[in-house]
């Protein structure tokens, strides 16, 4: 029980890698590097994949980054709505970092939303995202008075709403992918052969998934729901 | 005190029981809702996903609290 409480704490704890030698020094942490992998990974994927793109006699290559790239847009721009379709792009891009950043455990680095401080960054911006949608498209008087709708006793759960959903996005994505952790790794201390596969692919690949899913699907109904 | 924070530990995590129900509800209407209307299953799996992924909030805040109680006081 201690040992097992003291290895979690350790795995909660995200330790910083290195300190860049400004200002005092700041401090660079593991889920930091891991997320310049992916970066590394995904522009380097984008590099290699949108070379030479012609519009007639297309490659097989072309063909399949086609594809793709409308199953995705069309995804996200289904869940947003015909009103707030020009933010797909940042949604999909926020849906292949999540989705790349939760199966990563399988390659063996530290998945970076295991860090608190990753999914509440993302859900940061999800908000912002979200209140300047309502802003842009409303202005800032109807979109201050939106929050006395329908009537004006609610005002101040909808004020409340702004702290409350980046907060529930925030966790859901944390705690999920930490369980999941958890639950992997008590499976491996019972019996560390065999065992853990079927769950792996649970836990590991469907799940990261579904919860990367969940969060664009979330963010943008809440961006559908502002600007309407 | 260690049996103390345990108790504690299983007591937070009984949240599962309304994720649990919840999610029993939805996926059962969700398949009424199918057998019913099977040209609107899309629909009505995004919807499901939704209520889920909502419903299940609850028990994935049990859990957090859980695991705060075992490392901070455990």
């Amino acid at each position: 029980m201690e040992k097992l409480a003291e290895s979690l704490m350790e795995e909660l704890n995200c330790e910083t890698v290195f300190t860049i030698p400004v200002l005092g020094g700041i401090g660079v942490s593991e889920s930091v590097v891991v997320t310049w992998i992916i970066m590394a990974f995904m522009v380097l994927l984008s590099l290699l994949l949108t070379r030479n793109l012609k519009v007639h006699g297309i490659s097989k290559r072309q063909a399949a980054l086609e594809y793709c790239v409308t199953w995705l847009n069309n995804l996200v721009e289904g869940m947003l709505g015909k009103e707030a379709k020009e933010y797909a792009p940042y949604l999909v891009t926020v849906l292949l970092y999540l989705g790349v950043s939760n199966v990563i455990g399988l390659f063996g680095f530290k998945p970076p939303t295991k860090d608190l401080n990753t999914a509440a960054a993302l859900a940061l911006m999800s908000i912002v995202l979200i209140e300047a949608a309502g802003i842009r498209k409303k202005g800032v008087k109807k979109w201050a008075k939106s929050f006395a709708e329908p009537v004006a006793v609610v005002a101040p759960i909808n004020v409340l709403e702004i702290f409350i959903r980046p907060l529930s996005l925030c966790m859901r994505l944390f705690g999920n992918v930490l369980g999941a952790f958890v639950i992997m790794e008590l499976i491996k201390l019972i019996l560390p052969v065999g065992l853990p596969l079927p769950f792996s692919f649970y836990f590991d690949i469907f799940d990261g998934l579904i919860q990367a899913y969940v969060f664009v699907f979330l963010t943008s109904l809440f961006i559908k729901e502002a600007v309407e | 005190m260690a049996e103390l924070v345990a108790i504690g530990a299983g007591i937070a995590v009984l949240t599962g029981i309304g994720a649990g129900i919840g999610i029993g509800i939805a996926t059962a209407k969700a398949a009424d809702a199918v057998a019913r209307q099977p040209e609107a299953e899309g629909k009505i799996s995004k919807i499901l996903l939704l209520g889920c992924a909502l419903a299940e909030a609850t028990a994935i805040y049990g859990f957090v609290i859980g695991l705060l109680i075992i490392l901070f006081l455990g």
